[in-house]
């Protein structure tokens, strides 16, 4: 597949900060590709970048092969995007403002009327009459993903696009952007891990403004070849999670109720081990199972935690 | 310019559909109210006034028609730039503070078309507001003095005009350079203020636009006044500032 957004040796720097650091990044065509990092990794500066809102200090950013800062206009043209907190002129109606943002791309006539009422129909918002001064967060980021789909875009470029939604806007927003896959190609920057999950199936994870990995979802959550297990006994839950804690393929073990879940380095050893653990300290084994390693576990341990 | 004649629109319509409609007409309106209305009795006030001291005498010629359009001048050119100023630091500053610049710029409108499209409609509606101003001025005086002078009041109303555009180009340009909408409409004033002490001074009141700042007046008190180099200055001003406000914008981080 060919990549639609490539950064090579990105950096940017305010001062002495460096808010990216040799930025090396690789968006393949029709992919959703989940732009993850804690606050302040550098996210909003990456996309400030390539949507021309922002020079970069050094290296190149192209869209679709077009330099960001040579053919900004060619590389705007082939994009539509969301930043995390939309403006909007409060005394248009949606309907409006569509129409406006399809104009400023040179769309008109019934070709713009139809695409708009998609959108609107899209975004829930057909029966809205009022402006968008009266909308509701949720409201005015459904919105926000309809006006960044005016042109109908090869490249959807989303910032934050559900860190302030309360958990309906945010599943409309999801729902919406899961449904765009396979006709688009979709960027966009989270701190939520879930999200990602939900609906993506790439992911680069920026921090301190440097990339630490980029791979598809698969490959991110089986990196390093931990995975996770669930386990119950019958009795002495904690003192077994310590006993667990002490053993080398073992790692993050807690207890949840009568559950214990531990990271384990090596999932053939775990479960030739756990099994002889629990004869050595006297009690039954209720169930041994394998889980998934959630992205969590992953971007954890990448960034220590600060998400 | 990509994207200007949207973004034009967009802006007439804004104007149209927000406070930005009365603002400058309402104060245009409300000068050429009360312009004729003082001429007419600010000598039986003063007259009335100094009545009342025992032993002062005070002659206070009748009003005269040009009074009246003095008058809308000394208060147009305060009120009225003033009104020009705070309705154009909205524009660039406004849109940066609210967000919309954002969305906007991000498609294909080139920030050269944001900032003429901005320094267009709200000359177009300065001079709306200025024609306006000016019509009911000329029909309150014509009712309460005479239709004499009406050709000196429209040169000097041109001028008030050009004066207006000038601290549009200025607000613009500041407004680019300075983030907050009060700081751009704060620098504007101050800016107002230097030109206005500038027109005290014989060679910048010859051969600056400071020279704009009293012009009207005394055209209407019947001076000769040389307006070849005031204008010009002004022109070659309007179109340094917003030259000069769409490179800093082309080079601006959003």
């Amino acid at each position: 597949m060919p990549n639609v957004v490539e950064l090579r040796g990105l950096t940017k720097t305010f001062g002495d900060f460096r808010a990216l650091d040799g930025v090396d990044l690789d968006v393949p065509e029709g992919s959703v590709f989940g732009f993850l990092g804690p606050n302040g990794a550098g996210k909003t500066t990456t996309l400030r970048i390539l949507t021309g809102l922002a020079n970069q200090t050094s290296g190149t950013a192209t869209i679709f092969g077009h330099d960001v800062q040579a053919d900004g206009s060619l590389a705007r043209a082939e994009l539509g995007f969301l930043p995390d907190v939309p403006g909007y002129y409060s005394w248009m109606t949606a309907r409006e403002f569509l129409l406006f943002t399809g104009q400023l791309f040179g769309l008109s006539g019934s070709a713009l009327d139809e695409r708009v009422a998609s959108l609107l129909e899209m975004s829930g918002l057909t029966d809205v009459k009022t402006k968008v001064g009266g909308y509701s967060r949720g409201m005015k980021q459904r919105l926000g993903i309809a006006q960044a789909l005016v042109n109908a875009p090869r490249l959807l470029m989303l910032d934050e696009p559900t860190s302030a939604l309360d958990p309906m806007g945010r599943k409309d927003v999801l729902e919406m952007i899961a449904a765009l896959k396979g006709k688009t190609t979709v960027f966009f920057s989270t701190h939520i891990l879930n999200d990602v999950e939900r609906v993506c199936d790439y992911v680069a994870v920026l921090d301190r403004g440097r990339i630490i990995k980029q791979a598809p979802i698969d490959e991110f959550k089986n990196q390093g070849g931990a995975c996770r297990i669930m386990l119950e006994v019958t009795s002495d839950t904690e003192a077994f999670v310590e006993m667990l804690a002490g053993e080398a393929w073992a790692s993050e073990c807690h207890a949840e109720g009568a559950l214990i879940h531990c990271v384990v380095s090596d999932l053939q050893v775990a479960r030739e081990r756990v099994p002889a653990l629990v004869a050595q300290r006297g009690i039954g084994l209720v169930r041994l199972a394998d889980e998934e390693r959630t992205l969590e576990d992953v971007f954890v341990g990448m960034v220590g935690g600060d998400v | 310019m990509h994207g200007f004649l949207v973004f034009l629109k967009k802006e007439f319509r804004e104007i149209l559909r927000t406070w930005r409609l009365w603002v400058l007409p309402a104060i245009m309106i409300v000068v050429a109210i009360i312009s004729p209305v003082f001429a007419k009795i600010t000598p039986a006030l003063l007259e009335s006034v100094a009545g009342e001291t025992p032993g002062y005498v005070f002659e206070v010629p009748d009003p005269v028609t040009v009074d009246s359009y003095l008058q809308f001048w000394a208060n147009a050119i305060q009120m009225g730039i003033l009104g020009v100023i705070i309705v154009a630091a909205g524009g660039i500053a406004g849109e940066r503070k609210n967000g919309t610049a954002i969305l906007v710029l991000t498609k294909p409108v080139s920030r050269g078309a944001f900032v003429v499209a901005k320094a267009i409609s709200n000359s177009v509606l300065f001079l709306a507001a200025t024609i306006i101003g000016a019509a009911v001025c000329v029909g309150l005086t014509i009712v309460m003095f005479d239709s004499s002078g009406i050709a000196d009041f429209a040169v000097s109303t041109a001028l008030l005009y050009l004066l207006g555009v000038v601290f549009i180009s200025i607000t613009l340009l500041l407004g680019v350079a300075i983030k907050s909408q009060a700081g751009a409409a704060g620098a504007s004033l101050g800016a107002f203020l230097a030109v206005s002490l500038l027109s005290i001074w014989g060679p910048a009141r010859d051969y600056t636009v400071a020279g704009l700042m009293v012009a009207g007046d005394r055209i209407l008190r019947g001076d000769e006044v040389a307006l070849l180099w005031p204008v010009l200055t002004s022109v070659v001003l309007i179109v340094l500032c917003v030259g000069g406000a769409v490179l800093l914008f082309r080079r601006k981080e959003l």
